[in-house]
């Protein structure tokens, strides 16, 4: 990739290829590479004693594996889910070896875009704001703002996370 | 009959001699000067063709099987290389044996014996008994008898200090691996068949097996160059072709000797697995030798060298010496006849013929022509697992509704035939998981056998039930808790033999260990005739621990189980109490992350009887299905004391420590799960709900659910990093309709603080 030099400060999104979803009025994307496959809304096995976003597992033809409400890790209002929510199933590596796989509930799945460097731009600082840490950069498509997220430090992460704010402009 | 029988017998030897021999010209086309391509399979089936039935063989194949095996050792004790020499000779030999296959049956002329050859060293088998009426060649006759072993020359004197080998990881590290895994093999083999000796001293096959294992651990570590284990097995080896050639008769002292080998090779092995796992890679080993060697030569020049002061493996006062002395030596003699003796015999009877495999023979290492598949494990477990998904899936579909709308005879038919298919793949899986338990029994003959020489008490251990098969998984962790039980019974429950006649109970004491199937699980029983348990001693011990209340009512079950817990036994506790202690914490607990049970019996002065109760695999568990409010969760039937209906004033609340039922008499602290996991409920009355009575230890509790579902067996699922924090949950399972139900941790519930009727609603507490 031609991508500039890794900056210290912000991780500068890749061109490339990107999913994008919609939580409520906000758009994301994330890189299709993390992507393993978006499945329609199933069932869900609540896991007693866990976290508000943590909505339970589910059987991923014979994998049992966690879905979280990227709503509710983002601290966003509660919403009914929607004919048009999805699961994304999202393959992060393991710091220590293999992979895990996450399923993430969304609003609605967009599309998938190929975003070039220019479309790209790095996170605004908003004075050190929480959450910054969480995206990989902006990026600005047929006139809509989409986040940029970067998926695997946002599982990583304990607990809800603030994003949102970030993108008051 | 016999004939044909005899007939048949002989030709399916002559078509194996045959393919050897093929498979050996096949290796020759590989085999370059100066490399070692093809040597160690060249050895092999020289091997094997040396484990062939040799009764009636033509003298000219014996000779032949013989000059190979000299060639093969000059190159194993030499460069471990090909020379230009040995490949010319190796090529003149496939020649010169394939024509005498090609003459054997027809009993026509045997080819001439290469004059280049040297004249065999030992004198060949007497003629062929069989009809075969070879003439042997004339070169063979004048060899001298009883020629040492060509390969004694090469016996390297240790030096002063002790050798060290140096791993070549980088170059070797494909071989060092397969060199440790058959390492393994042969080091087991060796030791099972020392057993064996023990009881059956002349038994020559199975010498003959300690011989082989010894020698091919020296040919896979003169490949190596790994010089100090290589010598080790060659002096061992040459000690057991005494034996085998009944010019030494066994005793105990080389019994000790050869385990004494085996136990520095393990060590050897062990050091080359840790350096293989990265564990100082390169460092020396050094494993002392020298003195073992010491010994070999000493015993194989008939004398026999006393051990050093600290005896490696003392000699067992009575179980091996009354066996070892008995056996005369002309029936030592016979098996080995066959081959080295130069007087032609008549066919003996049955005895001599080699066909039918001694029992014990079975048990050192099977037919090692029986056909098995070396198989990595995770791929035997990923097959399992994938099964498992097959049979739930299939019944996903048999149970679809708009599947079982569907009318046709035929198609029942055809979904009754899919589900017993994979019902019978899903058997066979799970049989490919299960090993005998024999492995980790025959450890304890060992442990037993040194153990009671060490503390001068006679004890034997009778194994019932070695060929009982549970999961791999589980026997692999089975061995520690048996060890320290075992260790615990020779320890304390057998008394010394003189305090064992003044009670009027045989001298040698006995400690029965079986494996049985019971309840679709396993039951393991060590049973001993020692002292038994006192619950006198193991209460007031229990009070001075501060483990229990003076006043506590305990019956004797309760009190024999107060050894498991921890901090009952100290080292000093060891010697004067008279119960057992050390590690049994630990040991119930490795049975219960084994998902197992362990209950105690015993009668003062008869002795103890401990009793594992294990499930079958560790993949399945039998659960029972539970419902709160929406939730469907599983427990494991195995710790489910009962469950029942409550009645009204069954349930009360203690101030202080929350509700209890009360089930005949007893008061079982009560768990409302819902409330506790902070989960809906549907039944708002306890009389309208189930209470199942769970047990994990000593510890019980009744968990109050809405309903009880059902049984069934499920596969169990890892729940991942994302819950690795929780201690609520085991697992969880993939259920019949697809969703996923979760395995609840009894161990947890029941240790979980008791709750306060009046608190409202659990809040759920975030992970952390």
């Amino acid at each position: 990739m031609t991508s500039s030099p890794p900056n210290a400060n912000s991780s500068l999104a890749k061109a490339g290829r990107y999913l994008t979803f919609s939580l409520g009025a906000e758009s994301f994307g994330l890189p299709v590479l993390n992507v393993r496959e978006i499945i329609r809304l199933c069932p869900i096995t609540p896991v007693p004693r866990m976290p508000e976003y943590i909505k339970g597992v589910i059987n991923l033809r014979g994998t049992v594996i966690p879905v979280l409400d990227l709503r509710a890790k983002f601290q966003m209002p509660v919403a009914a889910y929607g004919e048009r929510a999805c699961i994304i199933v999202v393959q992060l590596r393991n710091p220590a070896g293999g992979s895990t796989l996450i399923g993430a509930i969304v609003d609605t799945v967009e599309e998938v875009v190929q975003l070039g460097e220019t479309h790209i731009e790095a996170t605004p600082d908003f004075g050190g704001s929480p959450g910054t840490q969480f995206i990989l950069g902006l990026a600005t498509l047929n006139g809509g703002v989409k986040t940029l997220l970067d998926i695997e430090k946002i599982f990583l992460e304990d607990g809800p996370i603030v994003i949102s704010q970030t993108l008051k402009n | 009959m016999g004939t044909d029988d005899k007939e048949s017998a002989a030709a399916s030897r002559l078509h194996k001699a045959t393919e050897l021999i093929c498979k050996v010209g096949e290796e020759l086309a590989f085999v370059m000067p100066g490399e070692d391509a093809s040597l160690l399979p060249i050895n092999r089936f020289v091997l094997d063709l040396e484990d062939l039935p040799a009764t009636d063989a033509p003298a000219t194949w014996t000779a032949g099987l013989k000059i190979a095996r000299t060639w093969l050792d000059e190159i194993l004790d030499g460069s471990g290389k090909f020379s230009e020499h040995h490949i010319r000779l190796f090529n003149g030999w496939h020649a010169y044996m394939s024509s005498v296959l090609d003459a054997w049956p027809e009993g026509g002329n045997m080819p001439a014996w290469p004059p280049d050859w040297p004249k065999p060293a030992a004198p060949v088998a007497g003629k062929p008994v069989a009809a075969t009426p070879a003439t042997a060649p004339v070169a063979v006759v004048s060899a001298t008898p009883s020629a040492p072993p060509a390969s004694s020359t090469a016996a390297p004197a240790p030096a002063g200090n002790e050798p060290s080998i140096r791993l070549n990881l980088e170059e070797d590290l494909d071989l060092l691996r397969e060199f440790h895994a058959e390492s393994l093999e042969l080091l087991q083999s060796i030791e099972q068949g020392v057993l064996v000796l023990e009881s059956t001293p002349t038994d020559a096959e199975t010498i003959n097996s300690i011989f082989r294992a010894f020698h091919t651990f020296k040919g896979g570590a003169g490949f190596l160059h790994l010089d100090a284990p290589r010598n080790l097995a060659h002096e061992l080896e040459t000690l057991l072709d005494l034996v085998r050639r009944s010019e030494l008769s066994i005793n105990s002292g080389i019994i000790n000797l050869i385990l004494a080998g085996a136990d520095a090779l393990e060590q050897f092995t062990e050091a080359i697995a840790a350096q293989l796992q990265g564990v100082d890679a390169g460092a020396p080993i050094v494993v002392p030798t020298s003195e073992i060697i010491r010994r070999a030569k000493a015993a194989a020049r008939g004398e026999f060298a006393p051990p050093p002061a600290p005896a490696i493996a003392a000699p067992p006062p009575a179980t091996v010496s009354q066996a070892l002395p008995a056996a005369p030596a002309a029936e030592l003699a016979k098996p080995a006849q066959a081959v080295s003796e130069p007087v032609p015999q008549p066919a003996p009877p049955v005895k001599a013929t080699a066909s039918p495999p001694a029992p014990a023979r079975e048990a050192v290492g099977g037919d090692p022509a029986a056909g098995f598949v070396k198989l990595d494990t995770a791929k035997l477990d990923s097959l399992v697992d994938l099964v498992g998904e097959l049979v739930v899936a299939q019944s996903m579909v048999v149970q679809n509704p708009e599947v079982q709308s569907i009318v046709s005879l035929q198609f029942v038919r055809q979904l009754r035939q899919l589900s017993r298919i994979t019902g019978d793949l899903q058997r066979t899986a799970m049989s490919m998981r299960m090993v005998p338990i024999r492995g980790a029994f025959q450890k304890m003959t060992r442990l037993v056998r040194d153990l009671a020489a060490s503390q001068q008490k006679q004890v034997q251990l009778l194994l019932e039930g070695e060929e009982t098969e549970l999961d791999r998984n589980i026997v692999e962790k089975l061995g520690d808790p048996l060890i320290h039980m075992i260790r615990n019974s020779v320890d304390h429950g057998i008394e010394s033999p003189a305090e064992r006649t003044a009670q009027g109970k045989p001298a040698q004491g006995t400690i029965r260990l079986s494996a049985a199937h019971q309840r679709g699980g396993i039951v393991i029983r060590i049973t001993d005739d020692g002292k038994g348990l006192n619950p006198d001693r193991i209460r007031a011990k229990a009070l001075e621990r501060g483990l229990i209340r003076p006043d506590a009512q305990l019956d004797e079950s309760e009190i024999f189980s107060l050894i498991f817990l921890p901090g009952f036994s100290t080292a000093e506790t060891v010697t004067d109490l008279s119960g057992r202690g050390v590690g049994m914490d630990v040991v119930r607990r490795n049975i219960e992350s084994l998902r197992g049970k362990i209950e105690i019996q015993s009668v003062p002065g008869q002795g103890a009887k401990f009793t594992i109760l294990l499930p079958l695999t560790l993949a399945i568990i039998d659960g029972m299905l539970v419902g709160v409010g929406e939730d469907r969760y599983i427990i494991p039937t195995l710790s489910i004391r009962e469950s029942f209906r409550p009645q009204p004033g069954m349930i009360s609340t203690i101030q202080g420590s929350g509700e209890v039922v009360s089930v005949r008499g007893r008061q079982t602290p009560l768990l409302r799960l819902g409330r506790h996991l902070g989960r809906p409920t549907k039944a708002s009355n306890p009389e309208d709900a189930i209470i199942v009575v769970v047990e994990s230890g000593d510890a019980a509790r009744g968990l109050l659910v809405d309903e009880l579902l059902g049984k069934q067996e499920v596969v169990i699922k890892s729940l991942g990093q994302t819950f690795q924090h929780q201690n609520l949950l085991a697992g969880s399972a993939v259920l019949g309709d697809g969703s996923v139900g979760l395995i609840l941790d009894v161990d947890t519930l029941v240790k979980a603080p008791g709750q306060q009727k009046v608190s409202a609603t659990a809040t759920p507490t975030s992970v952390p």
